[in-house]
């Protein structure tokens, strides 16, 4: 539904939203003594051996590459703390669990370049997936119900999850829109929705990793 | 890594519908027994190797339906469909003997504590208990409606509860094998369903026995009343088919028909785990050592689920209780129970007794005639049966708290005997933790890095982890044949050493240095008839304590250099460039347990004793960790968590600079690692445990420093610490340059340190005025002031009481600055020559006299303007000092502009405040200045400009206008420039 599996149709793509959260703030430990790193985007460090210091993730994911670091994975990612987030999103069938905006990408991060920083990484990653199927599914269905409304509210939505609807959403409420009132919006719309439709369509040059 | 996903392997094929099934552990946990009520097959798995076949064990004829080892896991029972329940030795199997026949299935099996009963039921009417050694019937408990599925005897040997397919629960007394408690409906009523067994477990300290419920929870009982306790209540949709203890009772593992496992923190009445599985699981067992559970699910495929209680939390073997023993009490106690429980049982559950109760109703009238004078109220006893219900309960469980306490008491007599007894604290190497089967340990842990070791058979491996991997050498892992326990590292290399063991072990001391222009540099040392109690490394050199009290020096390159007895048994060494700094016991503890302990410091490379002397514990603690601060301080820290750093203040004493209970968040332990000036570096550990794994890596924490200091009234607890620490810092560092500098060093960094420290500290100072000032402590403010350090810090206070509306304290605070330039001009007066008087000014003593001329306006100013206004208006008087102080900062830079000029900056500033009042003030000020004579005819003249300025400017009457226009000066001064100087400098 909604071009969930088409990335071209989405405003962002995976890439583009995992570039945006790897300004996230994550705890590492770093194995080298370095003076603290003054960026725009604010002051890092120090960094001393077996100390933890917060630093943004790409930083971190940088470092661990290289060897210099241990990243320490965020609380909400025990396996007790996901679990009891899974059953909750299982349990409720409207409201979501309160997750990080980016724990997606967050967790993929991880996944990808701090596997044996996880601790339970199997049992994690599986925890996150079923949250995240479920979670989307919760969209899904929620959006089936989605009637003539001038808004859409759901909280504790993830950046993926918004990243993925967005472009249903906007198109829906629209429609919506124009159905209500069919007087007041004339064939601009049509031709602005649709203007942005090949705007969208158009092949996007995939990010350099 | 942890797998947390379970795979389940097939033991048992069995049939295709669900068959009840079995799983127990052995006591060292070498071996796993399963057993499938579809199959009659018993097997013997080895949990390490489990692509091994097992052994099987095939001597029933239909499903093996119980499973029971005995406690000392050399005697294996099983129970069939077949009627027979058999005993085989174990491990190895071999069937020895068809102990009992039944004329029904096997449900249950269970042993007791000491291996010598064995209890059996089935669908038969009666619970079986058998004699082990014989195969005796001792009794057979008759009171089930229904087919027994669960037996189990208490821990403390007193009873055996039970529990049947109909939920009923019934507490059996061992001794008289009467009832004493009957629960009716408390479990699930499971049917006709033989794959589903109703169970029940007492707790390993037999306090509680645990029931499944009715509402798909854990019921707990109480051990001697039978009362409900409370539930475990949770996440189970379905009844609970299976539950086991964690040998320490502290969690329990529940399996319920919704196929998942939770396992609960029985405190907190908390699930903390939870694993789902494909089948239901109808058996666990908690391993014995470590923490593992062992299922097996009814399909009969068993697993072992690894790390079930996260590392956070207590492991599930720690701390197991040791049951009460058995008889502690006399015979009375029982006698009276016996009697008590017959009542009650009579009274409370005659209908459920059926023909046991009666046949056992003649013994209790013969013991009330033994008991009758213990418990007079007894012969009415059938009258009041039910009024005396609750009372009685509640007597009976007093009698057996008393009796619980008694032997408690006993016990811990004992532990206490065996504290008091010389318990002087065994050496120990800062930084390592004790052994752990089958895990890694530190041997020593630094801020440097780390030394673990983990056994292999008959050898360790160590290994050596700097911190910083970018900079630290490389250090290859290595095989350890000698059994090292103790070891220290520093930058150049490691050293280890291991205590003797038997004749052929001799105690051995290796040293490898990390990085060595020679080939094959470590060395060996071997001691004969000695052994080696503590090891430190240093600069240069190697050091090791020995039993026989002798201190052995050792250069880094195996030359055996200095032998010094000690004076008592060694507790600890440290290391630290030339220093070396040994703990040793000065005698036996003191009756109230006080560690007596001594320290000596060592320089090595000079041959020197700097420091000795006593060192001092919290009361009841004795020393965890010993070692130098990263500037080279001693300090210690014992085990009520104060931390004591060593200072030459006062000859030689400790300070408290660290105290864990102050710091210490709901239940954490510090492990000390290491600290510089300000902060401690430890590794937080949650409260069972009181030192790090290995794995996971432990991260350091920074805790600040501070000093155990009361709570005073002016509640700046933060500021009054921070000018402690930075008082004791600068101590350190004036006495570092000290040594410096009479070693001919240049010791200008240092210098620029204590600068900057005492800069820190008038800044810290000047806010502790600042709320002295606010909280009218006013004698503190001023003794605060005597303190700083800078005089524009004085100044700065000055300003700050006036802006306060204090005049006294201003005046105050104006007097200590007066006395301090005063004794400064002195200083400076008898430096100068005396030629100053003659004419014959040289240019090079004219800068330094233009200095002296400014400092001696300053002084006179203040003396003049009270004196002034003294004369003129007396009521402006305060209004005239407080103003004329807070411009204190202004005139002395109207001083520099008439003395000299070269202060640019200042000049202009004065330029722009030069009012005429402070003009004045300076002509008035110079015939009664002594010194102002001195100056050279150049600054004459010019003063002379300024005066002339002034006085075109200057109205007739000085004082009176000068005074006001000094106020208005000041307020000007104030609103227009709040970034004075001064007051930047002192309270940034």
């Amino acid at each position: 539904m909604a071009g969930q599996s088409d990335p071209h149709i989405s405003l962002f793509s995976a890439e583009e939203v995992e570039f945006m959260a790897e300004d996230e703030l994550i705890e590492i430990v770093p194995n080298m003594r370095m003076d603290p790193l003054n960026f725009i985007c604010g002051d890092f460090g120090p960094f001393l051996p077996q100390i933890a210091t917060q630093v943004p993730m790409w930083l971190a994911v940088a470092l661990k590459k290289r060897g210099k670091c241990a990243i320490r994975p965020p609380l909400w990612m025990s396996v007790e703390n996901l679990t009891k987030v899974l059953e909750g999103e299982r349990d409720s069938q409207g409201a979501f669990q309160a997750l990080p905006f980016h724990y997606v990408e967050i967790s993929r991060l991880l996944f990808d370049h701090a596997r044996d920083d996880i601790p339970d990484m199997y049992m994690v990653r599986s925890l996150i997936e079923d949250i995240r199927d479920v979670r989307v599914h919760k969209v899904e269905t929620s959006l089936e119900k989605f009637s003539g409304t001038s808004a859409v509210k759901i909280p504790n939505l993830s950046a993926m999850e918004v990243n993925i609807i967005r472009p249903f959403v906007g198109r829906a409420l629209q429609a919506f829109y124009k159905h209500d009132n069919p007087e007041k919006i004339p064939d601009v719309d049509r031709a602005s929705s649709g203007q942005t439709r090949v705007a969208n369509n158009e092949p996007r040059r995939p990010l350099r990793r | 890594m942890k797998i947390k996903s379970l795979k389940l392997r097939e033991a048992h094929k069995g049939s295709a519908n669900a068959s009840f099934c079995s799983i127990l552990w052995d006591l060292n946990a070498h071996h796993l027994v399963t057993a499938s009520s579809s199959e009659p097959s018993i097997s013997i798995h080895d949990p390490l190797l489990p692509s091994n076949p097992p052994r099987v064990l095939r001597h029933h004829r239909d499903g093996v339906t119980a499973l029971a080892l005995s406690p000392n896991s050399t005697c294996l029972s099983s129970g069939s469909i077949d009627h027979s329940v058999k005993l085989y030795k174990f491990p190895g199997g071999e069937f020895e003997t068809n102990i009992t026949r039944f004329t029904l299935p096997i449900r249950a099996l269970a042993f007791n504590k000491s291996g010598s009963m064995l209890a059996a039921a089935g669908d038969d009417e009666g619970i079986k208990l058998i004699n082990t050694i014989d195969g005796s019937i001792a009794r057979v408990l008759k009171g089930h409606r229904g087919p027994v599925t669960g037996l189990a005897f208490d821990p403390n040997g007193e009873y055996l509860a039970s529990i049947d397919s109909i939920g009923t629960v019934i507490y059996w007394e061992l001794q008289s094998g009467r009832t004493l408690y009957t629960l009716k409906g408390v479990a699930p009523d499971t049917g006709s369903d033989t794959s589903i067994l109703n169970v029940l477990s007492w707790s390993p300290d037999g306090e509680t026995l645990a029931v499944p419920g009715l509402k798909n929870d854990i019921v707990m009982y109480d051990r001697d009343t039978a009362e409900k306790l409370f539930t475990l209540r949770g996440d189970h949709t379905q009844p609970i088919c299976f539950m086991s203890w964690s040998p320490n009772g502290k969690y329990m593992a529940t399996s319920s028909l919704d196929k998942q496992i939770l396992i609960w923190d029985v405190n907190r009445k908390q699930d903390i785990d939870r694993q789902k599985f494909d089948d239901r699981i109808c058996c666990m067992a908690w391993k014995p050592i470590g923490n593992a559970l062992a299922v097996i699910d009814v399909m009969g495929k068993y697993g072992v689920w690894e790390s079930v209680v996260p590392s956070s939390m207590k492991s599930p073997t720690e701390d197991i209780p040791s049951s009460r023993s058995k008889n502690s009490n006399g015979l009375l106690f029982f006698d009276e129970e016996d009697e008590e429980d017959q009542e009650l049982s009579m009274s409370g559950s005659l209908s459920d007794l059926g023909e046991d109760s009666h046949g056992e109703s003649e013994p209790p009238s013969r013991k009330r005639l033994r008991k009758q004078s213990v418990i007079d109220d007894d012969q009415h006893e059938d009258v009041y049966n039910e009024l005396n219900l609750c009372t009685k309960t509640e007597y009976r469980k007093k009698v057996h708290r008393i009796n619980k306490e008694s032997s408690d008491k006993e016990r811990d007599g004992s532990r206490s005997m065996m504290t008091f007894r010389p318990k002087m604290q065994e050496a120990f190497q800062p930084g390592s933790t004790p052994p752990q089967p089958g895990k890694r340990n530190f041997l020593c842990y630094n801020m440097l890095g780390s030394i673990t070791t983990i056994k292999h058979d008959e050898y360790s491996h160590i290994e050596i982890d700097f911190h910083d991997t970018s900079t630290g050498p490389r250090v290859p892992p290595m095989t350890d044949y000698y059994g090292f326990t103790m070891a220290s590292l520093n930058e150049n290399g490691s050293v280890f050493a291991n205590p003797c063991k038997g004749e052929k072990n001799m105690s051995t001391l290796m040293y490898r240095p990390f990085s060595s222009w020679a080939n094959n540099s470590e060395w060996y040392m071997r001691f004969e008839g000695e052994e080696v109690k503590a090891v430190a490394l240093g600069g240069t050199w190697v050091a090791a304590v020995t039993s026989l009290n002798f201190l052995r020096i050792y250069t880094d390159g195996g030359l055996q250099k200095h032998i010094l007895s000690l004076n008592g048994p060694v507790v600890t060494a440290a290391g630290f460039k030339d220093e070396l700094a040994i703990v040793t016991h000065i005698s036996d503890c003191l009756p109230s347990n006080e560690q007596m302990l001594e320290f000596r410091i060592f320089n090595i490379s000079k041959g020197t004793q700097p420091f000795k002397g006593h060192l001092p514990l919290t009361p009841g603690s004795y020393l965890t960790w010993f070692g130098f601060t990263e500037e080279g301080q001693l300090s210690s820290y014992d085990s009520k968590g104060v931390l004591r750093v060593f200072t030459s203040q006062y000859g030689g004493n400790w300070l408290p600079l660290f105290s864990a209970s102050k710091e210490r968040k709901s239940g954490e332990n510090y492990w000390v690692v290491g600290l510089n000036v300000s902060k401690l570096f430890c590794i937080v550990c949650k409260n069972p445990d009181s030192f790090p794994q290995v794995l996971p890596k432990p991260v350091l924490t920074l805790l600040n420093l501070s000093f155990p200091l009361a709570s005073s009234d002016l509640g700046e607890e933060a500021l009054e610490n921070e000018f402690m620490l930075n008082n004791l810092h600068l101590s350190q560092i004036q006495k570092r340059i000290e040594v410096m500098a009479d070693e001919g060093l240049d010791t200008t960094p240092l210098d620029d340190e204590a600068f900057d420290i005492e800069a820190a500290q008038d800044r810290c100072i000047f806010r502790l005025i600042a709320s002295c000032c606010n909280g009218d402590k006013l004698v503190r403010a001023t003794e605060l002031v005597k303190l700083l350090s800078v005089e524009k810090s004085v100044r700065g206070a000055i300003q700050l009481a006036t802006a306060l509306k204090l005049p006294i304290l201003a005046e105050r605070f104006n007097n200590i600055l007066e006395e301090r330039l005063q004794s400064k001009t002195e200083v400076l007066k008898t430096s100068l020559p005396r030629s100053k008087h003659d004419r014959n000014v040289k240019a090079d003593v004219a800068a330094s006299m233009a200095l002296t001329a400014t400092e001696r306006s300053e002084i006179s100013e203040p003396t003049f303007s009270s004196s002034s206004a003294k004369l003129s208006a007396p009521l402006l008087i305060k209004k005239v000092k407080s103003s004329d102080r807070v411009k204190f900062g202004k005139p002395k830079t109207d001083g520099d502009q008439t003395a000299c000029l070269e202060d640019s900056r200042e000049v202009n500033d004065a330029g722009k405040n030069a009012g005429p009042s402070q003009v004045k003030n300076l002509q008035t000020q110079r015939p009664s200045n002594p010194f102002l004579k001195l100056p050279n005819n150049q600054e004459e003249k010019k003063v002379e400009e300024v005066m002339s300025e002034s006085q075109s400017q200057g109205p007739s009457n000085p004082f009176f206008k000068s005074s006001n226009k000094v106020r208005e000066a000041t307020g000007i001064q104030q609103s227009h420039r709040p970034s004075n100087p001064f007051l930047k400098s002192t309270a940034k």
